[in-house]
């Protein structure tokens, strides 16, 4: 621990001490079944608590059945959550780690399609995301709601909880109070801050009431919701002085953005520096005594430390760090710094997933949101194992073959790992992608696999080595449509522009063909636009880069491409290329129009084709093969790493 | 009564099976599953239909290989063996003789890798249109273990005591993929003949199950004449087919075209009977007797008797008719034709292939798809408590079904309305282009609460005072009222609001002349009614929206799509991505949302298509149960909804 001289000393948070400052903080995680907490959150948490974390604070609990803005969200008020509480906290103590639950009403910023009841809200604002008019709450439902918060407090004490944090601060009732955005209330719960507040510290009363003294209360509060109208940095320290004021409370977290606005400064990608909200708890700590919490993508220990010694916070929320790597805290306290597999802050299978209403997963790491899975076991019987091919689905087979304990040698037929991903990585702000295969590099090298580089994989040199089994990893090769002349040269794939081997330069007019809808045209868009070239997109799609909303890459996309000239064009479907004029006729399909489109270079970003011989004559000729990744349909990163792991897994 | 011919049985297959009525209810996906099994809520959904007089029940589509995972709650053929013993014991038991049918299915490359983290199959890699995935090419083996699958799938379901199955190569399927030229450019035997696939898949099926009804759901029309199925190929494949399968219902749709299989209303009722009569043409000169059904946003029982009567079809498939009312064909029995609650072929509730998973549920009857949550209004009025009075306060569909659902409890129920009409909200909202159908619930409300007795006051303003003094119980439901706008507007600037626009006569008219301005914050139907509406009465209209595209809410009712070249057709100019500013005097100030670049747009007219707020004008205190827009301006589905629990409450 010697680089680290804040990082590992313990701090109180009231009743409850922590051993380090390292938190494993609120997020939704999609695991909960009829409303019930499960097997997997247990288990989930548990991975997160034996890696080291020092304080664990679970995803919301719903305090009111007004409250159903997502399908698989825990309710808090069933008294049936009790026995799922307790399986969790007594998961979790086991590793001697305290346990916070976060309780929650998420008011108007949901919808009543689950619920089949009115939304309820301070003010009747609709939410920009859900966009359905809330109830304005009357009095007495200001009571319920109240009521509710202490009642689920109850639930969490008798569950074993440690203690309990109010989120009021990115998706919640409270934060709708709390902001002139959405409280245009008259009466004494509106108006002026003391008023808007006024909910929090009944709820404050309420939830420390049913605690008692031996549990701790924390309140998490947004620094910016960056709204028109909304809450800035001054009104939260205002509202943490009052927190404070109370006596009642423990520590402060924090936050930034609104959830059903501004998400993507929530849960910022990898566009986004790290350590970028941090304003926000230095703003509070300067004018509370409790602890603070600060957030905002920590993906690497020695942030934190710094963040710490700098005086930003007092604690700092590490969450996809600790998605990824399980063991984050650990081995940053035993210093295995290579060892931790780091995050890329993709947001690929972890925030996005959570919109499509599916479990919390990870693209690097394929036990995360099955740690309630039996692992994988030993093998009795070594065998002898070939992965041809060292893109990420093929390094994740010999990851997962080599810890069965079987012989691996994995063949790449260039001269680096990483396949497609070193592209993507390429690029500006896409770099940290590119950590998927130094974490996964690191791995077999830990697992004492051997790469053969320069190495192409013939049927004769397997028949020569006799593996029990092979694993054909070998990606798929640039596609190119009907209309595009196999010899035309101003016809090239996005890894053309990546590698280097097309350099167009300043004026150079691109036209970028995507069929894809994610990373590869956007970010070949920004990088040529960069470089001075006049760059269109044109996309079938109703919208450029459909994709990138869910990893909320969508809004910066959006406003670098406008400040680079970036012409974003839908709808629109290439028909045909005319070299004689170096044109594109392409059809506006929803109009039915031609247009015909100048272009000096046209960038394709389309589906590849899979690259199977190999496998084909392998089967052929009775070898026990194996086909995953983009060599047996080309998809994205983390379908190669599942592809990787289950057939790796079950050699 | 030309509909009385839907009565006629329809002997199916040559295992003397027999339909009681002529009217099909499809395979339509609920979300009622638990993981990937079929529930008891499942059960009383089809029980429901079955005791409403449903020939044909043809029970949510299984997956019948794990390859296939379409949706997070499609059952799974493997696991679907308890529920279909129970779905078709209950309806056995029931004894009317309907045919329950397990539909078998697999969606090929229209599913997703979401729930299975596995590869999608398919004939060819062609990408899932919408998310851009992009299948595996299937291996002779994995052609061998679907075709088991449909084979192993029937078996259990009809060991389970299904009538028989359902085979779709409809829409999302992979027999369909395999057919069509937009999907299958394989170069083996498979794609030289693109039959070969079906019919492997109907013969392992019907040698399974060689006693039972074997059905297909076929698509003739993929709307796609480049490369797709066209209506005469279709017709053919349905002949070629025919020997193997004993009914047929003809579909339409294709990879491009999702939405075209169930359309809302802006597609005409009865647009897949020309092509149903095509197959049955085809069959019938070919000599084949077996029976065809035709299907097609057909939810009107005089439409449904005239395919019968001109030969169209044999049968006819009424599934959003009988989520809307589970009595159709009992009604129809009792000659109370016109007493059937109609769809409005809105989709609000009915499409639930959507991430989200939500339950199945219809605007109209709240109770579909609640079957085992929600109270069921009886069908007439039960015991009497005349002496009890109750009085609504508001005509518009929350208020009217409060009133049909008190009356039909047996109070004296009295409903003043401040105008001079019925049907607040929806029946202004049914003013506006491609939305007529949403006046057929306030009219059919209307004629209900007249025929129970309710005693209707137009034109009856109620004060504070007034509203104290009523005897007996009172619900207030006095709905909605313009809401307020993000942004200045000068004076001298025209401002309308939705509403207005659609309460002219005819909707739309008598606007000053100039370029006409209509801002939509929510994504929703109603903007985009109002600007088709204003584009078709000849004016320039553009249409602005802070989201990336028009109509972001359409998605889930399927006009998402079709919206698109309606508005492009009509000259409708699309400003995306733009926060309005200011409403000035024949201007209005926008800023794109990711540059902040401010830009001027030429409008005389300003309509403002924004949120609704709750009329709080009367009984502020909330001291009488309140429901539909007056707790918050919503649809009619939650009027419907909350009316009846303020109604069974009392």
């Amino acid at each position: 621990m010697g680089r680290y001289r804040y990082l590992f000393t313990p701090l109180r948070l009231g009743p409850i001490t922590v051993r380090n400052r390292i938190v494993f903080s609120a997020h939704l995680t999609n695991y909960a079944e009829d409303g019930l907490p499960t097997d997997q959150h247990a288990a989930y948490y548990e991975a997160r608590a034996a890696g080291g974390a020092g304080l664990i604070i679970t995803e919301e609990h719903s305090t009111h059945p007004t409250d159903w803005p997502y399908e698989k969200l825990i309710h808090g008020f069933h008294r049936e959550v009790i026995p799922g509480y307790k399986r969790i906290t007594e998961a979790v103590h086991r590793h001697g780690t305290p346990i916070f639950a976060q309780i929650n009403h998420n008011g108007g910023q949901a919808s009543s399609m689950y619920s089949r009841l009115p939304v309820w809200a301070p003010s009747p604002v609709a939410d920009p995301l859900f966009r359905e008019v809330p109830k304005a709450v009357n009095v007495r439902e200001i009571a319920e709601i109240v009521a509710g918060y202490g009642l689920v407090a109850r639930h969490c004490a008798e569950g074993g909880f440690d203690g309990v944090e109010l989120q009021c601060s990115h998706s919640s009732i409270v934060r709708g109070f709390l902001s002139g955005a959405t409280n245009t209330r008259k009466d004494r719960y509106g108006g002026s801050l003391e008023h808007r507040a006024r909910i929090l510290l009944e709820i404050v009363d309420t939830v420390r009431e049913a605690l008692g003294p031996t549990l701790a209360l924390g309140v998490r509060l947004c620094g910016d919701e960056l709204i028109e109208g909304g809450t800035t940095i001054d009104e939260a320290v205002a509202v943490a002085k009052m927190v404070e004021a109370t006596g009642k409370v423990d520590y402060i977290n924090t936050s930034i953005g609104v959830a059903t606005a501004t998400l993507f400064m929530i849960e910022a990608s990898m566009h986004i520096p790290p350590g970028y909200a941090l304003f926000i708890p230095n703003a509070i700590r300067r004018e509370v005594d409790i602890p603070v919490i600060g957030v905002g993508r920590f993906k690497d220990p020695i942030q934190a430390e710094r963040a710490l010694a700098d005086g930003h916070c007092d604690l700092v929320g590490a969450v996809r760090a600790q998605i990824a790597d399980p063991d984050f805290v650990r081995k940053a306290a035993s210093g295995e710094h290579d060892n931790t597999r780091l995050c890329l802050s993709c947001n690929q299978e972890c925030v996005g997933r959570m919109g499509l209403n599916r479990w919390l997963g990870c693209i690097e790491n394929p036990r995360t949101g099955r740690e309630a899975r039996e692992p994988v076991s030993v093998t009795e019987k070594p065998r002898k194992i070939m992965v041809v091919g060292a893109g990420p689905a093929g390094l994740q087979a010999a990851i997962a073959s080599a810890s069965r304990g079987h012989q691996v040698v994995v063949y790449e037929r260039g001269d680096v790992a990483g396949g497609q991903v070193r592209w993507a990585a390429s690029v500006a702000n896409r770099a940290e992608f590119g950590d998927m295969i130094r974490n996964q590099l690191n791995e077999l090298e830990r697992l004492q696999v051997k790469i053969a580089y320069g190495h192409e994989v013939t049927i004769d040199h397997v028949h020569e080595q006799k593996p029990d089994s092979v694993v054909v990893a070998t990606g798929a090769m640039p596609t190119r449509p009907y209309w595009a002349p196999p010899d035309e040269p101003r016809i090239v794939d996005v890894i053309d522009i990546l590698s280097g081997t097309t350099k167009p330069g300043p004026g150079t007019r691109v036209v970028i063909v995507d069929e894809l809808g994610f990373h590869q045209a956007t970010s070949v868009a920004e990088l040529l636009a960069d470089r001075g070239c006049d760059v269109e997109i044109l996309t079938p799609g109703m919208v450029v880069g459909q994709d990138l909303g869910i990893t909320l890459d969508m809004e910066g996309f959006c406003t670098r491409a406008a400040a680079k000239g970036i012409r974003l064009t839908p709808d629109s479907v290439v028909m045909g290329w005319n070299r004689e004029t170096s044109t594109l006729n392409v059809l506006h399909h929803v109009s039915g129009h031609m247009k015909d489109s100048q272009a000096d270079l046209v960038v394709l970003a389309v589906p590849g084709t899979p690259l199977t011989a190999l496998y084909l004559e392998l089967k052929r000729d009775g070898v026990d093969v194996h086909r995953i990744g983009d060599a047996l349909a080309p998809r994205r990163a983390h379908s190669a790493v599942i592809d990787g792991d289950r057939v790796g897994s079950l050699l | 009564m030309v509909a009385m011919n839907l009565l006629d049985p329809l002997p199916i297959g040559t295992s003397g099976h027999c339909a009681p009525t002529r009217v099909l209810f499809g395979p339509i996906e609920t979300n009622l599953g638990r993981r990937r099994s079929f529930t008891e809520a499942h059960t009383a959904f089809y029980l429901r239909r079955a005791r409403g007089g449903a020939g044909i029940l043809v029970t949510e589509e299984a997956s019948v290989h794990p390859s296939d995972w379409p949706y997070e709650r499609s059952p799974l053929a493997s696991s679907a063996g308890p529920g279909w013993s129970a779905i078709a014991g209950a309806i056995d038991r029931l004894g009317r003789g309907t045919v329950v049918l397990a539909a078998l299915g697999h969606a090929g490359g229209q599913g997703t890798s979401h729930w299975s983290q596995r590869e999608m199959w398919a004939p060819s890699p062609v990408p899932e249109v919408a998310s851009r995935e992009v299948p595996k090419v299937m291996e002779r083996h994995d052609i061998d273990a679907v075709v088991n699958g449909f084979a192993t799938a029937a078996s259990s379901a009809v060991a389970s005591g299904m009538h028989g199955v359902e085979i779709n190569a409809g829409q999302f399927s992979m027999v369909r993929q395999f057919l069509s030229g937009l999907t299958n450019l394989r170069d083996d035997a498979y794609g030289q003949d693109r039959i070969l696939f079906a019919r492997e898949v109907l013969q392992a099926v019907r040698s399974a199950v060689p006693h039972c009804i074997v059905a297909l759901r076929l698509s003739t029309d993929e709307l796609a004449p480049w490369a797709g199925i066209v209506p005469e190929a279709g017709a053919a494949i349905a002949l070629a087919l025919a020997p193997l399968v004993d009914m047929i219902t003809v579909v339409r749709g294709s990879i491009f075209s999702t939405w075209a299989t169930q359309p809302d209303g802006h597609t005409e009722p009865g647009f897949g009977i020309e092509a149903a009569r095509v197959v049955r043409t085809t069959l019938r000169g070919a000599g084949v007797a077996i029976p065809v059904f035709a299907q097609g946003s057909i939810v009107d029982v005089d439409q449904a008797g005239w395919v019968l009567s001109s030969g169209a079809a044999d049968g006819v498939e009424m599934t959003r008719a009988q989520l809307a009312d589970a009595e159709l064909v009992n009604k129809l029995r009792l000659n109370q034709s016109a007493r059937i609650r109609p769809c409005l072929l809105c989709n609000q509730t009915c499409k639930v292939r959507d991430n989200r998973s939500p339950v199945i549920t219809c605007v109209v009857d709240p109770a579909t798809g609640h079957e085992l949550d929600d109270q069921l209004p009886p069908p007439e009025p039960s015991g009497t408590r005349a002496s009890s009075t109750v009085t609504i306060v508001g005509g518009g569909v929350a208020g009217m079904e409060a009133a049909r659902i008190a009356a039909l409890q047996g109070f004296q129920v009295t409903l003043a309305e401040a105008s001079d009409s019925l049907g607040g909200a929806a029946a202004v909202a049914a003013r506006g282009s491609g939305r007529d159908r949403l006046a057929t619930i306030v009219a059919w409300l209307k004629a209900e609460i007249a025929h129970l007795g309710v005693e209707v006051q137009l034109n009856r303003v109620l004060t504070e005072t007034s509203l104290a003094h009523l005897k007996g119980q009172v619900i207030i439901a006095t709905g909605a009222t313009i809401g307020t706008l993000p942004f200045p507007v000068d004076d001298s600037a025209r401002l309308l609001h939705a509403i207005d626009v659609l309460r002219l006569d005819p909707p739309g008219s008598g606007i000053p002349e100039g370029p006409i301005a209509v801002w939509d914050p929510i994504g929703g139907p109603v903007a985009i009614s109002v600007a088709e509406l204003l584009a078709q009465a000849g004016r320039a209209v553009t249409l602005i929206t802070p989201d990336l595209l028009v109509g972001e809410k359409l998605s889930l009712t399927g006009d998402l799509a079709p919206a698109q070249p309606r508005l492009h057709g009509l000259g409708v100019t699309l400003v995306k991505r733009a926060l309005v500013r200011a409403v000035h005097h024949g201007t209005v100030e926008i800023e794109d949302r990711f540059s902040g670049e401010p830009s001027v747009i030429d409008a005389t007219v300003f309509v403002a298509c924004g949120h609704r707020l709750p009329s709080l004008s009367l009984d502020p205190d909330e001291t009488f149960p309140q429901i539909g827009d007056r707790v918050a301006p919503r649809t009619i589905h939650e009027s419907i909804l909350e009316a009846r629990r303020a109604a069974f409450a009392l």
